[in-house]
């Protein structure tokens, strides 16, 4: 048995600060292994599997990798001794060529007196794209044209290279569609079969079930349990992650999909070139709208175009107010409106990492919060910070903390408590959920469904179909760019029905 | 089974979080004091290697008055560079308004009220300029500082070519009165502090220096905001440079320069970051202005070649920003 052991860590500790983000953890991987690693949010699983990746350094605990002594000392150092890691938050270098990426920190491997061969290096990622099942990114492409999916894709392909004997895999499949998720799972399944090992790290309970042939239990950077394939199951798993039992229907138990005829948001031929041509949509108040499509349908893009961050090439954006028509210029207008977006690319676009979750959360309530003579006191701003962190169960010190140092789907729930806390009318959700773990996205689709029965009315995008199934009123699907098929809420609506028309 | 409980709570783990907690308390306050350390230890450092020079009154005075004037920039500074624009035309700016309104007075006999609102209106339109040329252009704030501090500069240093303009002292020696003068600072950072705290201006300002999409995605106008940073840093500079004139009451081709670097190394000295953002204080700007000049002040007493102030002042710049700069952005893992 202990011949199969692949990596052996003993005795982990990290400490950030005051928080300790893992105590005395013991984890052993052996050979062919597929090891799942769940706990809530904040519970250590990110910090974990980047010691091993070489990106921090433990402050306790002994290593061993194929029965050596193993303290990597970077990133390309860990991956030089066979631990690859796809990283949860977007890993990639702007500005540069994918093959750059892809050989980030390893380029003199291809310099010849002192001249890198551009030629080669560029038919060596084009093989490792190829090879992951990529073929359509193309090494030349720079990074920043491509979108979310296909550069998370690029990282798989720089942690692909080196041909890992453990691949970590850091909360990604979730941000992913079918594409990216089929690349990484087939991966998955190579590495299984030539006898490596994975570290597979995500929230989707049944994605694990699937993926995984052993599970291990973090909680509050404890190891609580590990489970084998004979011992899991959804419902134990959820146990031991929340330490509590939960009912595990999180999504809306009605099947109502009726709403007012009151259109509350208008998209009239909207096209934005390369994206999406002659979209039209209509949003009624009290209504969840989901948006759902493969990597490329343009549907994140729509819903940019909804809240006036880019400007359509053709048609309008209205926003119907009871006697008042809205055209949607900028995010101003929008925002000014009572509209709220989430966007997608968390930490470029939609959290201010260097400032505190207070900052964060008050943002857009700015001039809620203004008294006379622009007067924003300390104690307001505290008080509205402090009761979405609570009713998010955000996992920090307290409001002053620095958002960056928040685990990934802490500053997930920094995101979407910043527009609970305005009191938004329209609110458009891009991937709302991601890297939540079931506890809290249990509390955020109880919010949805107030908001909803409170007349404000909901866009959700979602990779999800799950998601969007269990709680859209209304389900658009796009694909290439233009609406492929429109559902109404309906028990009898599953997942199969949607995919047809999707591919 | 339940072993996180026994793993958190054991008296082991208890005792080392109480260390950590100690640990972070000596660290912040180490932060916290460092700077103002910093700045006492400049004074007493000179105080004793120039023997006593640096704190006879005249110097005490002129010491002042220096501190009086970039302490009035520092505020208005700290606005632009919260949000991250780094301008360097402060100098140009300040010697184009004393230009200004010294050939008011002198030529033309305007009223000193309207000299005084003409020079602030000088200097707000150079600002404006750096905005314009920026946002329009979308050139960096950097280097649409640069030009306009060049032409500001080239105008200066044309007109006082030939001779120096030097005004009446004693006509005007009732602005250099120093009640006055502490009033008026004592106005302009309390308004300006409220300002950055308070207000919704303020914290925009960060907000665009913390991240610009965020900023914009939150409904703030953001180049309507930038701008009017740009205003009330054009209108502190003014105010500096009235009072810089009728301090001694001459324009030279050298008025108003070299404060643009001053600024810049106050603003890092005090541990205001470098891109802007929540870390942004006005508090740190300000104690950094006063210890760069305590510094510049105390060196050229203890005889240093001015030129090698300047060089030695490039150099402390260097170290602070390679002690100090963050670093992480660059990193493949935050
Ligand atoms: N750089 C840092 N500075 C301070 N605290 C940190 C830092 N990185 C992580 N932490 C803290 O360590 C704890 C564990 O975080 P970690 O990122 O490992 O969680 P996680 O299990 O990956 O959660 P998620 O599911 O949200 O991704 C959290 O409480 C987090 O706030
Ligand atoms: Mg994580």
């Amino acid at each position: 048995m202990s011949s199969k052991l692949i990596l052996s860590a003993k005795g982990v500790c990290k400490a950030f600060g005051l928080t300790r983000a893992l105590i005395d953890v013991d984890i052993d991987i052996s050979r062919g292994e597929i090891r799942g690693l769940i706990g809530e949010n904040g519970s250590g699983k990110s910090t974990f599997s980047s010691i091993i990746g070489g990106a921090q350094k433990a402050d306790k605990g002994t290593f061993y990798l194929k029965e050596k002594p193993y303290k990597p000392t970077s990133m390309v150092d860990a991956q030089n001794q066979g631990i690859s890691m796809i990283i949860q938050e977007m890993g990639n270098i702007s500005k540069i060529s994918v093959a750059s990426n892809i050989f980030a920190g390893r380029l003199e491997q291809f310099s010849r007196f002192g001249f890198l061969d551009w030629k080669k290096i560029n038919r060596e990622a084009n093989r490792v794209l190829e090879d992951i099942g990529a073929p359509e990114i193309k090494a030349e492409m720079i990074i920043d044209e491509l979108n979310f999916e296909d550069r998370k894709i690029v990282e798989v392909a720089r942690a692909m290279l080196s041909d890992p004997d453990i691949l970590i895999i850091d909360e990604t499949t979730t941000a992913l569609a079918q594409k990216g998720r089929g690349i990484i799972y087939n991966l998955i399944q190579r590495l299984h079969k030539s006898n490596k090992a994975v570290l597979f790290i995500s929230h989707d309970l049944d994605e694990l079930m699937e993926v995984c042939n052993t599970i291990t239990v973090l909680r509050d950077g404890v190891v609580i349990d590990t489970l084998k394939e004979n011992e899991m199951s959804v419902d134990v798993m959820r146990k031991l992650m929340i330490g509590r039992e939960s009912s595990g229907s999180y999504y809306r138990p009605d099947y109502d999909g009726r709403c007012s005829d009151q259109v509350v948001l208008e998209a009239k031929q909207i096209s934005l070139r390369s994206y999406f041509k002659n979209i039209n949509i209509a949003l009624r108040k009290g209504e969840i709208l989901g948006f759902g499509g493969l990597s490329g349908c343009g549907m994140h893009e729509i819903g940019r175009v909804l809240f006036g961050i880019d400007k359509p090439i053709t048609g309008t954006v209205t926003l119907l107010q009871k006697d008042r028509k809205i055209p949607i210029r900028d995010t101003s207008v929008a925002v000014a409106n009572h509209m709220a977006y989430v966007s997608k690319d968390r930490d470029k676009e939609a959290i201010i990492l260097n400032a505190s979750i207070k900052n964060n959360i008050t943002l857009p309530s700015l001039p809620r919060l203004s008294k006379k003579a622009g007067l924003i006191t300390k104690k307001s701003e505290t008080e509205l910070a402090d009761a979405q962190i609570k009713l998010l169960s955000i996992k920090c010190r307290n409001g002053n903390q620095l958002v960056k140092e928040l685990s990934g789907g802490n500053k997930q729930k920094v995101v979407f408590s910043k527009w609970l806390g305005k009191e938004s009318d329209v609110l458009i959700l891009d991937c709302p959920t991601r890297g939540i773990d079931i506890g809290v996205k249990e509390d955020m689709y109880q919010l949805m469904m107030k908001l909803k029965a409170r007349g404000k009315s909901i866009i959700m995008i979602s990779e999800e179909l799950t998601e969007l199934l269990g709680m859209s009123d209304r389900i658009l699907i796009f694909k290439d760019g233009k609406l492929s098929k429109e559902f109404m809420r309906s028990e009898d609506l599953g997942e199969k029905n949607i995919i047809e028309y999707m591919i | 089974m339940d072993n996180t409980a026994n793993s958190r709570n054991s008296d082991q783990n208890i005792a080392i979080q109480q260390e950590l907690k100690l640990k972070v308390a000596r660290k912040e306050i180490l932060n916290s004091v460092i700077p103002y350390a910093g700045f006492i230890f400049i004074i007493v450092f000179f105080t004793i290697v120039t023997r006593g020079k640096t704190v006879t009154v005249s110097n005490l005075t002129s010491l002042i008055n220096q501190c009086f004037t970039i302490t009035l920039i520092a505020v208005g500074a700290s606005f632009v560079y919260a949000h991250g624009g780094f301008d360097f035309s402060i100098g140009g700016a300040s010697g184009l308004a004393q230009l200004m309104g010294a050939l008011l007075l002198q030529y033309l006999g305007t009223p000193i009220w309207m000299c005084v609102i003409f020079m602030i209106a000088t200097t707000v339109l150079c600002s404006c300029c750096v905005a314009t040329i920026s946002l329009r252009l979308g050139v960096p704030v950097f280097v649409a500082s640069l030009c306009v501090r060049s032409i500001a500069k080239g105008i200066v240093e044309t007109a006082c070519q030939d001779a120096e303009i030097i005004l009446s002292y004693e006509r005007f020696k009732f602005i250099n009165n120093i009640e006055v003068k502490t009033i008026i600072l004592l106005v302009v950072v309390a308004v300006g502090y409220y300002l950055f705290e308070y207000t919704r201006f303020g914290k925009h300002q960060k907000a665009i220096g913390g991240n610009i999409n965020t900023a914009r995605q939150a409904g703030i106008k953001v180049k309507k905001e930038i701008f009017l940073a740009y205003i009330f840093f054009g209108f502190c500079v003014g105010i500096s440079s009235v009072f810089s004139l009728f301090r001694d009451c001459t324009v030279t081709a050298q008025s108003g320069s070299g404060i643009e670097f001053n600024i810049m190394i106050a603003i890092v000295l005090g541990g205001f970051p470098m891109n802007g953002g929540d870390r942004s204080k006005i508090p740190k700007a300000i104690l950094g202005a006063l210890t760069i000049t305590a510094l510049t002040n105390g060196l050229i007493i203890w005889g240093m070649d001015a030129n090698l102030v300047s060089g030695f002042k490039g150099l402390l710049f260097l170290i602070i920003i390679a002690l100090s700069y963050d670093r992480s952005n660059g990193k493949l893992v935050s």
